[in-house]
């Protein structure tokens, strides 16, 4: 399928936040209580429309232990988009929230968008971290926020696609120059959904934007 | 003029010949040119010794075998050794004049002979291998109407011959050396390498040559050398040749291993035959420059070699893989071990006796399941080799209760104690995380409440305590799952687990020192043994060699399906041909990716996503067969690639083993 433009997304946060579960909600729409802990990273894939126009997400899962820091540093060349999650129920998920967002800033692009998700929001009746404390931090750093849960879907499709609806608003705005692949957006075909080509996105390198 | 001279020139406008010249015998050619300027030639060589129906096996079909004349001439007291193939002998229409012709042999001076080895079973056909001093060796002859030992001794009476110390059946040439200088110059570069002279004897502007790739790189590996003497060019176009004619004699030692087998011989057919079979496809196809075999039964990784390549990019040639011939052609794999051939290795009281033979045999062939429990702990270096029955035993008693004292360390911490040990709670919640996303899938470890998870979680928790500085690090539960799904009881578990940590703890070191000393010392061997390949990651930013992290980190636990991990791992954990096998799996892996990763320009990012995507889809034997090759023909130049300390070496002192930040765990 052909897509108008191609986001990178990162996500990031400590380990056992739900990062995995997150992406697997949103591209295979479930939820997977049994599955690996992520070595370096996975990928995952999902269009989506904004303005009528299919964008390609392609989406990296990061390890989150402290160990890997260095390697998934590496990562943030050229994502668009990064999803920052921590767990409502572990305080220590948010505290570190400020070492991320640090790492975020100095290797990534500086108009990379970020969203804070504080995930497992399921799990009210163990909260540790106030949905007013995730806000504030939000705000202070100026991110996008959402309270979601991986378990039950809440709010997953809308974090994703309203870090997408972000970027494109940057892009419609003239704040990336879209030649430039380090901003982490790739541009496709015109945005016209052409009858099947047999081009997948993933594949096609640079799709075009020279073109 | 001479039969040998004037094939020569019959076949001079040859691209395949020339080729073959430029590989098969390099060295040699240097001589011929020589000899052709001042044009005395063979005329006034003396015949010394002739031997007919002397054969090479290009493959294993017997229809494919070429016969032929071997021949001792002398001149200026120099002994001559050829073999050339009778003319008009065409025992199969796939075999061409030219296929022929690429393996023969044109006066090879004996001064350029390092050695012979000589094989000569009781039941089967007698051979000969000879290597030249550069360390290339030509396609075993076989003597079907006997005769070797002859041979010898006729040889014997021109040159000093003296046996090898380490292979009775090698004979060495004209070896004055000491035993040390001898291995250490084994396989270094001849000091005066033939390509430059090699360049000026083959037709680069002949007809043709402009469609044949092989021609247009050896010219274009020429002219660079004139220009600048960059070693690692030298070397890699040493292992070019060295490759090329050391994948013949691989394969035609297969051949060997098919027809005089040793006992697994029948169940090596069934499992092996399908990569076996590939050869003559494979062969034949020297003469139909660049056909892309496109149908053959092949294992689901060759499609990575990705044969069509969309685009018109033009991916330079793999140094190591001459004509298109596949790079599968280390030993058939053999079946695994089985209890009785175990057995054979132990003394009456259980001491193994040869543990070099134990652990090769585990390298060509793993180990049937049931036995791994014994193997294992050995291999890991739980267990000594010489160990007997009754000291393994008292051993793992005396463990048992070590282990006991070390679990009960965290279990004796109360609550109370708990809340004022951070450090304890944090390990404590991401092994506790970690356990349930382990292998939940495998039977082994499925189902809610499995009480395997509770032990693995008992382990790393232990292992923590033991080992407080490195403490627990994700990944550590891929090593732990098989070795105690293997082991099958708790303190035999966590000991073969920190006899790998010995090794391997390095990979979880905080500041990742063990990771990126692996990953340099793999760009290394990349460099070494495709020199493009490594110019590519270079151009392309890619020499941080990201993209085989979790290759590395957990030895290609996630990139094979259960069983074959096991498998992989008693071979890597043999140690047989390179304690750094892990790294020429890896190199073999990109090697067979290669096309595809520069013919489709692939950046960082794709590169690791493709990487990540192989996963399920990379055939081991063939695997471990391409690495085997490397490995052997990497040599000592691969040892020198990688830095000493790089695990799974030991480290080089035994100073403070993990480094330790001051922050978080
Ligand atoms: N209740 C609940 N559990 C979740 C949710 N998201 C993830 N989990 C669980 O949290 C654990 C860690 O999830 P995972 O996605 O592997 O975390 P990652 O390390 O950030 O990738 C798993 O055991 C999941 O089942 C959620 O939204 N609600
Ligand atoms: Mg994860």
């Amino acid at each position: 399928m052909s897509y108008a433009y191609l986001f990178k997304y990162i996500i990031i946060g400590d380990t056992g936040v739900g990062k995995s579960c997150l992406l697997l909600q949103f591209t295979d729409k479930r939820f997977q209580p049994v599955h690996d802990l992520t070595i370096g990273v996975e990928f995952g894939a999902r269009m989506i429309t904004i303005d009528n126009k299919p964008i390609k997400l392609q989406i990296w899962d990061t390890a989150g232990q402290e160990s890997f820091r260095s390697i998934t540093r590496s990562y943030y060349r050229g994502a668009a988009g990064a999803l920052l999650v921590y767990d409502i129920t572990r305080r220590e998920t948010f505290n570190h929230l400020a070492s991320w967002l640090e790492d975020a800033r100095q290797h990534a692009n500086a108009n990379m968008t970020i969203m804070l998700i504080g995930n497992k929001c399921d799990l009210a009746h163990r909260r540790a971290v106030s949905t007013e404390e995730g806000e504030q931090f939000a705000k202070e750093h100026g991110l996008i926020f959402m309270e979601a849960s991986a378990k039950t879907a809440q709010n997953v499709e809308e974090a994703f696609i309203k870090t997408a609806a972000t970027i494109y608003k940057k892009i419609q705005d003239g704040v990336f120059d879209v030649s430039n692949e380090s901003y982490g957006i790739k541009v496709g075909y015109g945005g016209i959904p052409g009858p099947s080509g047999g081009r997948d996105g993933s594949t096609s390198q640079g799709g075009g934007c020279c073109g | 003029m001479s039969m040998e001279a004037s094939e020569l020139q019959d076949l001079s406008d040859d691209a395949d010949y020339a080729a073959s010249q430029q590989q098969g015998s390099a060295s040699m050619m240097r001589c011929d040119s020589e000899k052709r300027s001042s044009s005395s030639e063979h005329e006034g060589a003396e015949l010394i010794y002739t031997k007919d129906n002397v054969a090479i096996h290009p493959t294993q079909f017997a229809s494919e075998r070429i016969s032929g004349r071997l021949k001792l001439t002398k001149q200026d007291s120099v002994l001559f050794l050829s073999w050339i193939p009778y003319k008009g002998e065409i025992p199969n229409a796939k075999l061409s004049d030219k296929d022929r012709s690429l393996y023969t042999i044109t006066a090879v001076p004996f001064t350029e002979v390092r050695s012979i080895k000589r094989h000569t079973p009781a039941l089967g056909w007698q051979y000969i291998i000879v290597v030249l001093s550069s360390g290339l060796a030509f396609a075993p002859l076989y003597f079907y109407s006997g005769g070797v030992r002859e041979f010898l001794a006729i040889v014997k009476q021109h040159v000093f011959l003296a046996r090898s110390a380490e292979d009775t059946n090698v004979l060495l040439v004209n070896d004055f050396q000491s035993p040390l200088q001898r291995t250490l110059s084994s396989l270094e570069l001849p000091s005066s390498l033939p390509v430059a002279s090699g360049q000026s004897t083959y037709p680069s502007d002949g007809g043709g040559s402009s469609n044949d790739n092989r021609i247009s790189i050896l010219s274009q590996y020429g002219l660079r050398k004139q220009k600048s003497h960059d070693p690692t060019r030298d070397l890699s176009i040493h292992l070019l040749e060295k490759f090329s004619l050391v994948t013949k004699f691989a394969r035609e030692t297969t051949t060997q291993l098919f027809s005089e087998n040793n006992g697994f011989g029948s169940i090596d057919k069934r499992r092996n035959n399908q990569p076996v079979h590939s050869y003559p496809e494979k062969l034949s196809n020297i003469a139909e420059e660049k056909h892309h075999e496109s149908s053959h039964s092949y294992p689901e990784t060759d499609r990575l070699d990705n044969e069509e390549i969309s685009n018109d990019i033009d991916v330079p040639a793999d140094p190591l893989e001459f004509n298109n011939l596949s790079l599968v052609w280390g030993k058939p794999r053999q079946s695994p071990m089985g209890r009785e051939e175990f057995t054979a290795f132990l003394d009456s009281e259980g001491r193994v006796v040869d543990s070099k033979a134990l652990r090769k045999r585990v390298f060509y062939g793993g180990i049937e399941h049931q036995l791994r429990t014994e193997v294992w702990p050995f291999l890991l270096g739980y267990h000594a080799y010489d160990s007997t029955y009754a000291e393994r035993e008292y051993h793992r008693s005396v463990k048992k209760k070590e282990y006991e004292d070390l679990k009960l360390q965290w279990k004796s911490i109360s609550a109370e104690q708990a809340k004022r040990f951070t450090k304890y709670r944090e390990r404590k919640g991401l092994i506790d995380k970690d356990v349930v996303r382990t292998d939940r899938a495998f039977e082994y470890y499925e189902g809610d409440d499995n009480l395997n998870v509770n032990i693995m979680r008992d382990i790393l928790l232990t292992y923590s305590f033991y080992n407080f500085d490195l403490g627990y690090c994700q990944g550590m539960s891929d090593y732990l799952s098989p070795i105690m799904f293997v082991m099958e009881d708790e303190s035999e578990s966590f000991w073969c687990f920190v006899a790998l940590m010995e090794r391997l703890g390095p990979n979880f070191n905080r500041d990742q020192n063990g990771m990126h000393t692996q990953l340099f010392a793999l760009s290394k061997l990349v460099e070494l043994l495709d020199t493009p390949l490594h110019n590519y990651f270079k151009q392309n930013d890619c020499l941080n060699y990201f993209f085989c992290f979790r290759w590395i980190l957990i030895q290609f636990k996630r990139e094979f399906e259960y069983e074959k991990t096991m498998l992989l791992w008693e071979v890597l954990w043999t140690h047989y041909l390179s304690e750094h096998f892990h790294l020429y799996v890896c190199v073999a892996i990109l090697k067979r990716c290669r096309s595809k990763i520069m013919g489709d320009q692939m950046d960082f990012d794709t590169l690791l996503k493709f990487i990540n995507e192989l996963s399920g889809h990379i055939d081991l034997d063939s695997t471990v067969r391409d690495a085997e090759a490397l490995c052997i023909c990497a040599g000592e130049n691969g040892a020198a690639s990688i830095p000493p300390g790089t695990p799974p070496s030991l480290p080089l002192d035994d100073g403070i083993l993990y480094p330790q930040d001051d922050d978080i765990l």
